[in-house]
């Protein structure tokens, strides 16, 4: 079909064309038998589906997705964001630096020369406890909030138990 | 209960309440099935994709915002979970109507669906629009399945696959032309042994 005003047929059964738009195809339809035929099959085709017996899922649904839900954990995006809230990173981050001063106070700079020389320094040995981590961070970059969760999940990503 | 009612209970559900995603499952999960089930013509897989696809709701609840319809978001997961899985090749796209295997949900009858003759004629109507629906692109299928079956208007189809209202008008009278198309091929084959008969 090459009429032009095909393209509107189905928007215009449908009650979607504006005023203007439907009175145009109206009296189209009425200089068009090839047009006039379109829309009389578009009309009997909606009847058709409307008639289509409708999809039940069964009873059970209801009570498999609710029961789904205790399996699901809040993403460590979201955690992670949850932690840098003011509420929960400046008392931390106060508590944490308190636990510092008061263990350089008991244990001393002399403690630190019974530790082998790479784990003197304190970011060393905080990136070597949680070496699988960083090196994930490594290999894919973080760019965005969703990164950290991609990372966080890496090992379930790549179907690692 | 009312559209902002339900970006309510959306709210909620992003508080943890669980009651609140009870009922917003009550209200959505017929239409959401029978969208996944008219995207992959498949009634045990379009149960797994409504659970999954209420799963992430819930998941995702912190994410919607009260400015985005609740129906628009709940469809735009909706279409973007079909998509993926039919993508990742784990649910093709399947629509050739067998009868409901033992177990499977049943669906509701048309009254005259009364008559086995009747039964068999939608059922096989069940089959050509299933095949013509296979026949389509994904956005051909999303929007057609939205427009026909949850009765969408253009516009909230154009909000769901984030497409120009014109653009999506182009995707329902293409889908829509040829599964008449095809009804009408099948009418006219279903018709032709009725004639001979008399």
């Amino acid at each position: 079909m090459s009429c032009k005003l095909e393209e509107e047929l189905t928007a215009y059964v449908d009650g979607e064309l504006n005023q203007a738009e439907a009175k145009t195809v109206r009296a189209h339809l009425t200089e068009c038998a090839d047009c006039r035929s379109t829309e009389a099959l578009l009309r009997r085709t909606l009847q058709t589906l409307a008639a289509l017996p409708a999809f039940e899922p069964s009873l059970g649904l209801r009570r498999t997705v609710l029961g789904r839900l205790d399996a699901v954990r809040t993403p460590f995006g979201e955690r992670f964001r949850g932690w840098l809230r003011p509420g929960v990173l400046l008392p931390s981050t106060v508590g944490l630096l308190a636990a510092g001063v008061v263990a350089l106070f008991v244990a001393g700079p002399a403690s630190q020369k019974n530790l082998p020389a790479e784990l003197q320094d304190g970011a060393a040995l905080d990136v070597a406890m949680n070496y699988d981590v960083v090196s994930n961070y490594e290999v894919l970059g973080l760019e965005s909030p969703d990164d950290i969760e991609v990372v966080a999940r890496l090992d379930e990503l790549e179907g690692r138990p | 209960m009312d559209v902002d009612a339900d970006a309510e209970l959306m709210l909620r559900v992003a508080g943890g309440d669980r009651r609140a995603f009870a009922s917003l499952f009550d209200r959505h999960q017929r239409g959401v099935a029978q969208f996944a089930f008219r995207f992959v013509g498949d009634r045990g897989r379009a149960e797994e994709l409504t659970q999954d696809i209420f799963v992430k709701l819930y998941r995702n609840a912190s994410r919607y915002r009260p400015s985005a319809k609740f129906k628009t978001f709940l469809y735009r997961v909706a279409a973007n979970h079909c998509l993926n899985e039919v993508r990742r090749g784990e649910y093709r796209v399947k629509h050739v109507s067998e009868g409901p295997e033992e177990g499977e949900p049943l669906e509701t009858p048309a009254p005259e669906a009364d008559r086995p003759d009747m039964h068999l004629a939608g059922r096989q109507l069940e089959a050509a629009v299933g095949s013509a629906l296979a026949c389509l692109s994904e956005r051909e299928r999303t929007a057609f399945t939205l427009c026909r079956f949850e009765g969408m208007a253009y516009l909230e189809i154009a909000e769901v696959l984030q497409a120009s209202e014109s653009a999506v008008k182009s995707l329902i009278h293409r889908a829509t032309l040829a599964v008449a198309r095809k009804i009408e091929a099948f009418q006219a084959g279903a018709d032709e042994p009725l004639r001979s008969r008399a």
